[in-house]
């Protein structure tokens, strides 16, 4: 078999792409433009050059860029785009997919393989692509005697409580969150509480025994682990005395709080190594013992989809350590200020000048927020990560022996040496620091 | 007031929702492109590792670990019980640290008797 249809003509080809052509134009015209001008009503739409926008006027916005950046601006600072794009949804798969990456790459590199390479001139980037259409055009096998409607709402639960964590993880200040809460911390523990629940209504569901076994033994790793994660965070609380990230950040202006509080630090990484099913605590997905654990009846996209839920849940819990220990966006200014001549004097290119309204877009603050927080973010990624060429997987016994006995106590002794730090008059209203 | 503070977590869920509406889809296209041939019963059956499955796929499970199941139901109230105090602690007076150290060495006992019954795994 030929790549190219054995009846292929360059002639047909062309009037197959021109009759594409009409038709779009066709049915935007008729349909596109007047849905557009009548939800456009529905909107709140942006005060422009002292002009409450109409529609129609933000019909020219298609054709004058000095009207586009305050039409942009007014999109960046909305909730929608909070959620789909930056802060939110958007931001947080582009850096799951980016942990894939990194981690095949660097997994090859310690075990001395190449990794991907061919996908993708580069050192094969557009492997992850390659794996998505893989995984989107292989056929969802499932069990006869399972339980459908949950184990088809499993993988897109597991992705939308991830999704639900990463919207309380603030990336940058000035309101940079999705969702500000005054008990994010709280919030954040509730929402940590779901996973077990789905691993184990998927594990069930599938009627199998891989699974089930893989299920069990998520649950029992993940609710151990939650106590010790618990636990150590609650010194920062001490300190702090606020529930909200934000202001948990911004209380790590001058130090990181893993200065003072380095024991918290070790506990609440541990516990996120098992709360993320990762090397040395992968037992619910053991490939050598229980074939894949909870995910040995998932095939096709549904696989694809835990995949992603669980880089989410990845990034989400690395950025809560950067926000909580690592003292989250806070850092030097390195991004360099916008440039005064192009708001001052407009952007000349040959005969012509263009003044932009409303430049810069993102304030250099914000900018540099985000910088430091990804660099952060992706250190912590990269030591997430790096455990799964280095060690070998523990038994469960073990593992409830390391969570029950020895996190909790440390996490014990990580709050009173915040409540000794408090009282000592070293840190907290009117301390020393 | 009550409504208000409900309404911070409306993020939250929207978040939750629009993450649905956004990966449901890769389902809906998966299912309309892959291949579905159904003419092979043996297709069906549970992953068994090329054995043909035998038994239930739900069964009792002996697991000899439930006792730290039970104990997370009394510990995590607990933890979450004492971010209530070190929430409000700046706000205090320091005396009000003493019951909560009783407190913990309640539960610190507690713990102790849990973990040692826990240990004797005959009894589970």
């Amino acid at each position: 078999m030929s790549a190219i249809a054995p009846k292929f003509r360059l002639s047909y080809f062309i009037k197959s792409i021109l009759d594409n052509v009409f038709w779009i134009v066709i049915l935007f015209t008729l349909v596109g433009i007047p849905v557009l001008m009548v939800s456009m009503f529905y909107f709140p739409l942006p005060v422009m050059n002292e002009k409450l926008t109409s529609p129609y006027l933000m019909l020219t916005t298609l054709a004058d860029p000095s009207r586009q950046i305050p039409l942009l601006k007014s999109v960046i600072h909305s909730d929608f785009f909070r959620i789909t794009a930056f802060p939110g949804f958007g931001f947080a798969a582009l850096l799951a997919a980016a942990t894939i990456f990194i981690e095949r790459k660097m997994l090859a590199k310690l075990q001395l393989r190449v990794g991907p390479f061919y996908c993708g001139k580069v050192e094969g980037i557009l492997q992850l692509m390659a794996d998505g259409l893989k995984l989107i055009s292989k056929e969802i096998i499932i069990p006869a005697k399972a339980d459908k409607p949950i184990f088809w709402a499993a993988p897109v639960l597991f992705v939308a409580t991830a999704a639900a964590f990463v919207s309380l993880i603030p990336v940058a200040g000035g309101g940079w969150v999705v969702a500000d809460i005054d008990v994010g911390l709280l919030a954040v523990f509730a929402v940590i509480g779901f996973f077990p629940i789905i691993t184990v209504l998927s594990a069930w569901s599938a009627n199998s025994k891989y699974p089930f076994i893989g299920g069990i033994r998520a649950l029992h790793q993940m609710i151990s682990f939650e106590i010790p994660l618990i636990l150590s965070v609650l010194g920062i609380v001490i300190l702090t005395g606020s529930l909200n990230l934000t202001e948990i950040v911004q209380s790590q202006i001058h130090y990181w709080w893993i200065v003072f509080l380095p024991i918290g630090a070790i506990v609440f990484f541990i516990a996120i190594l098992a709360e993320l099913e990762r090397i040395p605590f992968d037992l619910p997905e053991a490939e050598s013992e229980i074939v894949a654990g909870w995910l040995t009846e998932f095939s096709g996209m549904m696989y694809g989809l835990v995949q992603l839920g669980s880089y989410v849940k990845l990034y989400a819990f690395a950025a809560l350590f950067v926000v909580l220990f690592l003292g989250g966006w806070n850092g030097p200014m390195v991004w360099p200020p916008f440039p005064e001549e192009i708001i001052k004097d407009g952007i000349t290119m040959g005969p012509i000048t263009v003044h932009l309204a409303g430049l810069p877009l993102l304030d250099q603050q914000m900018i540099n927020d985000v910088l430091w927080f990804v660099i952060k973010t992706m250190g912590v990624i990269f030591v997430i990560l790096l455990p799964r060429g280095v060690f070998p997987r523990i038994r469960i016994d073990l593992l409830l022996h390391i969570g029950w006995y020895k996190l909790i106590g440390l996490s014990f002794v990580n709050i009173f040496i915040a409540l000794g730090l408090l009282y000592a008059g070293v840190l907290g209203p009117g301390g020393i620091l | 007031m009550v409504g208000e503070y409900a309404a911070n977590f409306s993020h939250v869920l929207l978040m939750f929702g629009f993450a649905i509406v956004a990966v449901g889809p890769a389902l809906l296209i998966s299912r309309m492109i892959s291949p579905r041939k159904r003419s092979n019963p043996v297709k069906f059956l549970p992953m068994e590792c090329g054995q043909v499955p035998q038994g239930e796929g739900r069964t009792h499970f002996m697991m000899q670990y439930y006792s730290y199941v039970l104990m997370f139901v009394v510990f995590d109230v607990m933890a979450i019980f004492l971010y209530a105090w070190g929430s409000t602690l700046l706000n205090l007076p320091k005396t009000a640290t003493l019951p909560i150290i009783a407190f913990l060495g309640i539960m610190f006992a507690a713990m102790a008797f849990a973990l040692y019954q826990s240990k004797r795994r005959n009894i589970w």
